[in-house]
This record gives structure tokens, C-alpha cells and sequence, in this order.
């Protein structure tokens, strides 16, 4: 279940993008889950036809999936083909952090390819044609050139996966399978976020084939959907593309060849939060500890990364200290480093070595730095909020396996215990510690408390603190554009919006830590 | 006067003598209402020991005073006890047995006395003895005033009133043990070993407790001697801290000399000397991020970021 603030920083980014209305149908979407057409309408409070509309444009944009899904009819009727509409929570995030996405595209590649990319991001999908077709007309010499050039921006996105195929406009999906999610029997909330990833991952296998592909989805009245199409009756266990088969069939033979050139593309978001926690993990290596370390694990992720399958790998893929020492030395950095000095990084990293002698191969546990980069996080956050001392306690028990009694905190961190527990009880009130009472027999003298951190707990209460920082942060910063239309753009004006972006960007790192790593 | 300084050798430093600061020592020793009660308080007391009139610039600095006089300090203090010679007047040998004690006072001084170092609580004797509160409290003061018993602090419960007989001394599980002075935590004590530790680790770059230990102990750094486990314990401190990092040696490189697998500790980049200051994180950073109003603060509300007077303050450069 996404937090509160996560919800209202969705909201207030599609509302400063989209406006209100688009705002109030992302609204209703992230509180309600998957919703059809009706639905949406009736909660929204908006009319059919201005539903309709941004929903079509938050579909452009990649921040609702549509999806086709066979529900049971009501009252003795048959199955149901019934289209709805799944937010993207995490892809409405990513247009806060477009700056820092342009820039590894920059990085990597060259200026062409990131203006081509940042109309992308701008425009949400793009077809080639459309791409093509940004070159003006009236210049006609050198227009080849420029188109040919253009293809070969596009080209190189491609390969480098920056950009994607987008998904079919409305898949036709398999219901998820129940036995496979014993979670919603104990947890609605978790039982849904596996239904929507269930979902997103058929939505993603279904990608537009150029058959398929008139650049927008149409979509639909379910009213339409129960009166015309029931004769549609796809069997239950029919996937994705099948539906449209006869109809796909039929524009092949009317177009011939079937054109690329229609195939809407859009940013490839996983592409680039991978690449993101790659360069978060080196990062917290080469502050924790030295940038030998640091250059070792980045060449081992440069050359593993096409191997990787899900954003969130806990284990790097396994290799061999001949191809590491390869990648570290082709690298600018390494160039210089050897064999012995490799092999301490690697011992740093805590590398230990699968099999023996010339066989031996090395890999990296991520799930780990991941989780020591979020610890440092959040103690420096009570180190800030609450003082040393509750730092020296919170450490202790973030480290502690078990709870630990007040007395025994106290002496592990040489506090009096009077100051022990002052400090637990303001933890404890500010939900970052868990507290269990035991008692031995009646007596006050024989109670004894118990603490510990509840990671699960106190993580999501963190991230949602961050939801609320960022909303505040962006507040600050449409606040600041305001002013600047308002009168002359002042010197202190650049700073605070300097200081308010890289502020929002530092702490969209963290929220990455927290929520997409 | 008990003792004179031309009785006690003149200690030597390097085959130097330093009868200054030496003389200067003793002589303020000598107006302290009384000996110091540990050795800890008597190694604060000359360091932060100043000379009432300057000395000559050939002297040595304080910290040096505080390694080499020390030792003979306290032997001189260890020889006034011993001797019976003391900076305070003579108290009139008491002898318990020979004072004559009201029945309800014997029945109480033997329980006290069957406690050793323990001590006992007055509720506890109040049961044992069954006798009546006013008696209790009544013979408590008597035996006090008789200087038979003393009150003790109890460090697990500080609240309670606990007695012990004048002859023993509280014992660990009482005092709290090296942390503790009287029943406080002992903080400049713990502080002077920690920063002893880092700059001990800092020159040795990877070390178990033990070789920290015995590093400390041989070079003198610490006033007295401290065992493996109180080492272990600050170093725990320290790791908590973030200002020394714990890991297990490999064996090789410069874990070469610390067996496979062994708990060593290393200075982290964020501590240790010449270190720089921790990370500050993102939330850290900004004033949502340790603002005590943040449950509160809404977009449109009475506590907004529009508002918030934490964001004016930290916008205003």
C-alpha cells in the first residue's frame, strides 16, 4: 500500500504537470487500486468524456496502464471482458528525478541522443515517425542528414536500452493466479501490491507489435464493453496478443510490410534505476570504504550488468578474478591497480571466493551495501533529530538481533540509566523503537522493558517521511518560480532555486534507496 | 607538617628532575581536604593540574607530569595510608566491639556486618529483624554517628537508602564497578580511554582488544591498568559511535600478524585522527528532515513548508 504523502507527491507532481483533473483521477487510482472506466468516473466526480481524456494522457506518459481482464458476470450472466486502469506510482516519481536520468543518458552517450531522450521524457511515447518528423520542414537540404543522424540517436537508445517498446495499448491479461499468493490471505494491502506487480509484469511481456501500433490506445465505455463485446468470449487462460490475432492478421496483409515506424517507444525507467543503483552502491563503497573498493565494484557491475535481471538483484552474477581483473584494468581508474590490491578490494567488499584454485569466482552481495547505505541514512537521521547519545543507543539496537533490556543499554553504552530511558521512551513515541514489558512476578522492582528496532515498521514510516520532505521541497520550489514571474529575477532567487533542486535531487536519493533499490 | 617534600626522592624524567612543578604538586596536594578517593581522580588531578605561578619553559608539559609522576604520587599516597600518616587530622581509633550498643542496634549492626561488601537495604532489615520502623531508623542514625556503618550508593537503584559495616568496601555489583564514582557514571574517565584507544588504533592502524590493550597498558597512557574486557567495552562504544569500525582479520595483508577470523577494529574514514565529520544524509540535511513538527505539517495547513519558519530560517543566507 503506498503511504499517505506518497500518494499526495503523486498527486501534486501530475498536478503540476496535468492539472487538476488529471490530479483527481491519479487520486482516486492510487487510493482505489485498479479501476474501470465507470469507476473512475463515479469517484472522481468528473465527467466521462474529461476521464476519458487524461486518461489518455497519463497513458502517454507512461503513469497508467490500461489492461483488458475477464471478470465474472453479475446475476447468471457469462464471463466479462472488462478494460481498466492501473497507476504507475513509481513511474509518476520519476518525473521528479528527469534531470538525473537525462544525465546518465548524457554521460553515457552523446548530446544528440540526450535530446532525443529528453523528448522522450517530455513527450512519453514517441513513435519514429513522430521522431522523424520533429525535423522542420522548411529545411529541406540536409534533411536526410539530419533524419539519418536522428536514426542513429535513436538507434544507439535503443541498444542501449534507454528506450523501449511500449506494452500493448490494453493487453488482454490472465487474472493472477491465487494459490501463487498466499499473502492475501493474511494482508490485503500486500496481496494487492502482488496482484499490480503481477499485473505490470504481464503488461510488460505484451509489447505493441507494429501491427498493433496507431500510437494511442483506444479506449472504451465498459457499458460498450458488456453490450458489444461479450461475443468476444476469449476462453479463460487466453494471453496476451491473442485476442487481437485475426485483427492483427488482417492489417499485416492491408499494410504489407509492417511499419516500424509506428511502433510507439518510451524511456526505459528500469534501464536507468538500475543504473542509478549501481552508482548509489559505489557511492556508499567509496565513503565507507576507499575508492580501490569503490573502482573494483564498478567495474565488476559494468561487466555483469547485461546479465542482470530484475532492478533489485540481491547477488551480482559470479565471476572469475581474471575477468575482473580484465574490467578493472580497462577502466580509467584501474588502470594502474594490481593483482594484490584487487584482491584486498575484493576482501573489503567481503568477497569470498566460490570453488578453488584458478576456478574460484567472486561476487557481490548488493542487497547488502543497499542496506548499509539505508542505515547510514537513517542514523544520521537520529543522530541530527535526537542527539549522540540516541544515536549510541538506536546503533545498538539496530545491530542487537535480539531486544536488549534498559539496564543492559545503558551499560553497553555508558549512559546513566535514568538518561537511558528518557531517551527509549522519546524513541519509542516517535515509533523508531518497538517496547515489550515483561514481568516476573507483581512487583514494580521485577518489570523489566524490552527494545528493539522493527525495521519493516520504522522504514516505511521513514520513507514516508521522505514522500512528505520531497512534496515540501517541490511546494518551495513552484513557490520560488511564482515569485520569479512576479518581479525582476533576483541573484538570491538563482541560489535558493540551486539550493531547493540539488536539496530535492540529494533526498531523491535516499527515497531510491528506500523504495526503488 | 605529616611529610615534607626533601623527604620524598625527587623523581627523575630522562635524567632530568623537575622539582617545579614536582614541589608545586605536592604543596597543592597538601591543601586538598582530602586524599583523592581513586586513582582515576587522583590521574585527572594532575593533568588538569595548573601551577599557581609560572614555570620556566624548559619544563616539561603537563601530559609528560602525568605519566612519569604519577606512579611516584601515588606510591607517596599509598605510603601516607599505609604509615597512617594522612593530610587530615587524626580521628580517634574507634573499635566496634568495645562500644557499648542498645539491644535493637546489636541486632541490627550484626545483620548489617553479615552483608560483607553486599550491603543491605532498609526494608530488607526492617524484615529480617521484624522490628519496628522508628526502631529501625532510630538505631540506623545511632550506629552512624558511632561510625559502625555508612551509607552506600546503590548504582541499580539509587533511590534506596542501603548500609554497609565501615570495615568493607561496596562491591562491584554495588558501585557499578570501573564505570563508576560514587555512584556516577564515571564520564571524563570513559572519555580520556576513548580518545586513548582511537589514538592508540590510529598509530597501529588494525588491532584486537587484547593488542590494544596491551599497547595502552605498556606505554603508560592510562593511569591505571584496564583489562582486555574494560578495553573491549569502550572499543564497543566506539563502534557505536562510528568512530572505529569492527572487522575480522583475513589473515593476510595487514592482517597478517592477527590471526584468521579474529575480531579486530580499524579506524573508520569519519573518525580517528585528522578524520573528517560523518556523512550528513539527505533527511539530515534538510529541516523537514528533523523537524518535531513534521506529523503536523500540511500542504495547506497552519504548519505548511509555505509557512514553516524552519524553512524561512534555513533559506535565509
Amino acid at each position: 500500500m503506498t503511504p499517505e504523502y506518497g500518494i499526495k507527491l503523486a498527486v501534486h507532481l501530475i498536478s503540476t504537470d496535468f492539472g487538476d483533473h488529471a490530479a483527481k483521477v491519479c487520486d482516486c487510482l492510487l487510493r482505489k487500486g485498479t479501476l474501470a472506466l465507470d469507476d473512475i468516473v463515479r469517484t472522481a466526480k468528473l465527467s466521462p468524456q474529461q476521464v476519458k481524456t487524461y486518461l489518455k494522457v497519463l497513458i502517454q506518459h507512461n503513469c497508467v496502464q490500461a489492461f483488458a481482464m475477464e471478470h465474472e458476470g453479475g446475476c447468471g450472466e457469462g464471463p466479462v471482458v472488462v478494460t481498466q486502469y492501473m497507476l504507475l506510482f513509481d513511474n509518476i516519481l520519476h518525473r521528479m528525478r528527469f534531470p538525473k536520468l537525462l544525465a546518465i543518458v548524457s554521460k553515457e552517450l552523446d548530446k544528440e541522443c540526450e535530446e532525443l531522450f529528453e523528448a522522450f521524457l517530455k513527450h512519453g511515447w514517441l513513435t519514429l515517425q513522430q521522431i522523424l518528423d520533429r525535423v522542420p520542414s522548411n529545411q529541406n537540404e540536409g534533411n536526410c542528414t539530419v533524419q539519418d543522424a536522428l536514426r542513429g540517436s535513436f538507434t544507439k537508445l535503443v541498444n542501449a536500452h534507454y528506450v523501449e517498446r511500449c506494452p500493448a495499448p490494453d493487453p488482454f491479461l490472465v487474472p493472477p493466479d491465487e494459490e501463487k499468493t498466499p499473502a492475501r490471505k493474511h494482508d490485503a494491502n500486500s496481496a494487492k501490491a502482488v496482484e499490480e506487480l503481477e499485473i505490470g509484469e504481464q503488461c510488460d511481456i505484451a509489447k505493441a507489435t507494429p501491427s498493433k501500433a496507431k500510437g494511442f490506445p483506444v479506449i472504451t465505455d465498459t457499458c460498450g464493453d458488456i453490450n458489444g463485446d461479450k461475443s468476444i468470449g476469449n476462453p479463460p487462460g487466453v494471453v496476451i496478443g491473442k485476442k487481437r490475432k485475426q485483427d492483427a492478421l488482417k492489417l499485416d496483409t492491408e499494410s504489407g510490410a509492417a511499419s516500424e515506424k509506428d511502433v510507439p517507444w518510451r524511456a526505459n525507467y528500469k534501464e536507468l534505476v538500475c543504473h542509478l543503483r549501481h552508482k548509489a552502491c559505489i557511492e556508499n563503497v567509496r565513503a565507507r570504504l576507499d575508492s580501490g573498493a569503490a573502482i573494483v565494484l564498478s567495474a565488476m557491475l559494468e561487466a555483469t550488468q547485461s546479465a542482470e535481471k530484475n532492478v533489485k538483484e540481491e547477488i551480482s552474477v559470479l565471476l572469475s578474478i581474471s575477468t575482473i581483473t580484465e574490467a578493472v584494468m580497462q577502466s580509467e581508474a584501474g588502470c594502474s591497480m594490481t593483482l594484490e590490491r584487487i584482491r584486498a578490494s575484493l576482501v573489503q567488499l567481503g568477497c569470498h571466493p566460490n570453488g578453488v584454485g584458478a576456478d574460484r569466482t567472486y561476487n557481490i552481495d548488493l542487497k547488502k551495501i543497499i542496506e548499509l547505505a539505508q542505515n547510514d541514512e537513517v542514523e544520521s537521521m537520529v543522530l541530527k533529530r535526537y542527539g549522540r547519545e540516541a544515536h549510541r543507543i538506536f546503533r545498538l539496537l539496530s545491530k542487537s538481533c535480539c531486544p536488549l533490556e534498559t539496564t543492559k543499554i545503558s551499560d553497553t553504552t555508558f549512559i546513566e540509566k535514568k538518561e537511558a530511558a528518557k531517551i527509549l521512551y522519546k524513541l519509542w513515541k516517535d515509533e523508531c523503537l518497538h517496547m515489550e514489558k515483561i514481568v516476573l512476578n507483581e512487583s514494580r522492582q521485577s518489570q523489566f522493558m524490552l527494545w528493539k528496532v522493527k525495521k519493516d515498521t520504522f522504514w516505511r514510516h521513514i520513507l514516508d517521511e521522505m514522500y512528505h520532505a520531497a512534496l515540501n521541497l517541490s511546494i518551495q520550489i513552484i513557490e520560488l518560480r511564482r515569485d520569479k514571474h512576479v518581479g525582476a529575477l533576483r541573484e538570491r532567487d538563482v541560489r535558493l532555486a540551486i539550493l531547493l533542486q540539488a536539496s530535492l535531487m540529494k533526498l531523491d536519493d535516499a527515497l531510491m534507496l528506500f523504495h526503488d533499490f | 607538617m605529616p611529610f615534607s617534600d626533601r623527604r620524598v626522592p625527587m623523581p627523575n624524567i630522562n635524567g632530568r628532575s623537575e622539582p617545579s612543578f614536582y614541589a608545586l604538586f605536592i604543596s597543592t596536594l597538601r591543601k586538598a581536604p582530602c586524599l583523592s578517593p581513586s586513582p582515576n581522580a587522583a590521574f585527572r588531578s594532575i593533568s588538569e593540574f595548573k601551577p599557581p605561578r609560572p614555570l620556566p619553559s624548559s619544563c616539561l608539559s603537563n601530559s609528560d607530569h602525568c605519566s612519569h609522576y604519577f606512579p611516584q604520587v601515588i606510591l607517596i599516597l599509598g605510603m601516607s595510608r599505609s604509615q597512617g600518616l594522612s593530610l587530615k587530622r587524626k580521628r580517634p581509633d574507634t573499635n566496634a566491639a568495645s562500644q557499648p550498643l542498645l539491644d535493637a542496634e546489636r541486632v541490627l549492626y550484626d545483620l548489617i556486618r553479615s552483608k560483607e561488601d553486599m550491603g543491605i537495604w532498609t526494608r530488607d532489615m526492617k524484615r529480617e529483624t521484624n522490628l519496628p520502623d522508628n526502631v529501625v531508623t532510630k538505631s540506623l542514625k545511632a550506629l552512624q554517628v558511632k561510625k559502625l556503618i555508612k551509607e552506600v550508593v546503590n548504582i541499580q537503584s539509587k533511590g534506596r537508602k542501603h548500609y554497609m559495616a565501615v570495615e568493607f568496601e561496596p562491591s562491584k555489583e554495588l558501585t557499578g564497578g570501573a564505570w563508576y564514582v560514587e555512584g556516577n557514571l564515571d564520564t571524563e574517565y570513559i572519555k580520556i580511554l576513548k580518545e586513548t584507544c582511537v589514538k592508540v588504533l590510529s598509530k597501529l592502524k588494525v588491532a584486537t582488544a587484547e593488542g590494544i590493550s596491551e599497547s595502552i597498558n605498556k606505554t603508560g597512557l592510562c593511569a591505571t591498568e584496564c583489562s582486555t574486557q574494560q578495553i573491549a567495552e569502550i572499543l564497543r562504544a566506539l563502534v557505536l559511535d562510528n568512530e572505529i569500525m569492527e572487522v575480522r582479520s583475513s589473515g593476510s595483508g595487514e592482517f597478517s600478524s592477527i590471526p584468521i577470523g579474529a575480531v579486530c577494529y580499524r579506524c573508520t574514514n569519519k573518525g580517528g585522527l585528522g578524520g573528517g565529520g560523518p556523512k550528513i544524509g539527505a533527511m539530515a540535511s534538510i529541516p523537514c528532515g528533523v523537524c518535531p513538527r513534521i506529523t503536523q505539517c500540511t500542504p495547506d495547513g497552519i504548519i505548511s513548508p509555505k509557512s514553516c519558519a524552519y524553512y524561512a530560517k534555513w533559506l535565509d543566507f
